[in-house]
């Protein structure tokens, strides 16, 4: 047969095609369950740190995550967590950063006093600048930070603002942009937090 | 020499894809700020370049000329693919942090340049050892940028820290241009030294 008649050609291709995604429809299904239970592990995990729970290995995660009461309020899904002398709730937020969307979880107090974590789930920021929301540092200042006038400072850039009482967290060095993007994220996060929980702040 | 060190040779050294083709620029830009993500970026590569080499050496006999090109990238996007669901399934922290980049493999000219350079016209295992020290030639030079951007940028190497708390990091060594000027001066090194070998530049 001629190799380079159209009919073969038209065959060939078709043939080719059909075989390669054959091949990776299979291969996209044997991942399937693997790839979701990663993703779930990964945002159970998300929240737990926000919600200030610690946790071991991936059966711990589930156990300590079946602990936490998914709750709906005024129809925003919320992660609620009982301390010993308070309730924590965690939801989850996503604003534009300076590249894309970030997405992440941010956990109160109920009463909207302090906020009690801070975790990120997705973002495409500057590797090494912006990228670096999510490091531990600067997650760790949104660990019991008290939260003032309804909001959260960004101050000026720093390796991390120890003061828990002054509602401010430092910028992030060479990323003055996702460092803005970050208080208005939050900010309308908390608004948010303050409509839905019907905050007394 | 025989056949296959000549080629390891030529491809690691003297006809290397990035210092003296210049292909694959953007992911030797992208992907060098961390020294474990070039590990598995280039291993990435390295096993798409070997797979499709391989894979369009067996079939080359069957491909219609017109529409050879398109096959070929077909096979590329197909190991790419597989790649991408094996990260995800197994390295899903990896997976994160490579982000785009590994989809981006299917745009590396290295891989279709070898294809249709040697692929084309060899016996598959040739090929595939083509392909894999072309991936060499490349991790190589990756890694020596990836070396001293992680270095001088983070102040460690494979996360691991060895600089002092006190040294500054270089912000500019974490952002993508540091790494268009240390791909100049490793180019600028490697043609120097060839100069003065007597082998034609």
């Amino acid at each position: 047969m001629n190799k380079q008649s159209l009919i073969y050609t038209v065959i060939f291709t078709f043939l080719v095609s059909f075989v390669f995604v054959t091949v990776l429809a299979f291969a996209n299904e044997a991942t399937r369950e693997q790839v979701r239970l990663n993703q779930e592990l990964a945002r159970q995990r998300a929240i737990l740190n926000a919600l200030n729970i610690d946790y071991g290995g991936p059966e711990d995660v589930q156990a300590k995550f079946d602990g936490v009461k998914v709750v709906e309020r005024n129809g925003t899904e919320l992660y609620q967590a009982q301390k010993e002398d308070y309730l924590v709730v965690a939801k989850e937020f996503s604003g534009s950063g300076l590249w894309g969307t970030i997405r992440g979880i941010l956990a109160v107090q109920e009463d909207m006093d302090r906020t009690i974590g801070l975790e990120i789930l997705e973002h495409n920021e500057t590797p090494g600048l912006g990228g670096r929301i999510d490091e531990p540092w600067f997650k760790q200042q949104f660990r019991d930070l008290r939260i003032v006038d309804g909001t959260i400072e960004v101050g000026d850039a720093g390796e991390g603002d120890e003061d828990k009482e002054n509602g401010e967290i430092d910028a992030i060095t060479g990323a003055t942009r996702t460092s803005d993007a970050m208080r208005v994220i939050l900010s309308n996060e908390l608004s948010a937090f303050q409509s839905i929980l019907g905050g007394n702040s | 020499m025989s056949e296959a060190g000549s080629i390891l040779k030529d491809n690691l050294w003297s006809n290397n894809p990035i210092f003296m083709q210049v292909l694959g620029i953007c992911s030797a830009l992208a992907v060098t700020n961390l020294l474990v993500n070039t590990m598995i970026m280039a291993i990435g590569v390295i096993f798409v370049m070997a797979m499709t080499n391989l894979t369009v050496s067996i079939i080359k006999g069957l491909m219609p000329r017109k529409v050879r090109m398109m096959v070929q990238t077909l096979i590329i996007a197909f190991y790419v693919i597989i790649v991408d669901l094996l990260l995800r399934a197994y390295l899903p922290d990896i997976s994160r942090a490579l982000g785009p980049y590994v989809g981006l493999i299917i745009t590396n000219c290295i891989i279709m340049g070898r294809a249709e350079a040697f692929a084309q016209s060899n016996p598959p295992l040739i090929s595939m050892w083509d392909g894999a020290t072309s991936g060499f030639g490349y991790m190589a030079v990756l890694l020596a940028i990836a070396f001293f951007r992680e270095l001088l940028g983070f102040g460690t190497l494979f996360g691991i820290q060895v600089f002092p708390d006190a040294f500054v990091p270089w912000t500019i060594m974490v952002t993508p241009p540091s790494a268009f000027f240390l791909l100049g001066f490793i180019i600028w090194i490697g043609k120097t030294i060839m100069n003065r070998e007597g082998a034609p530049a």
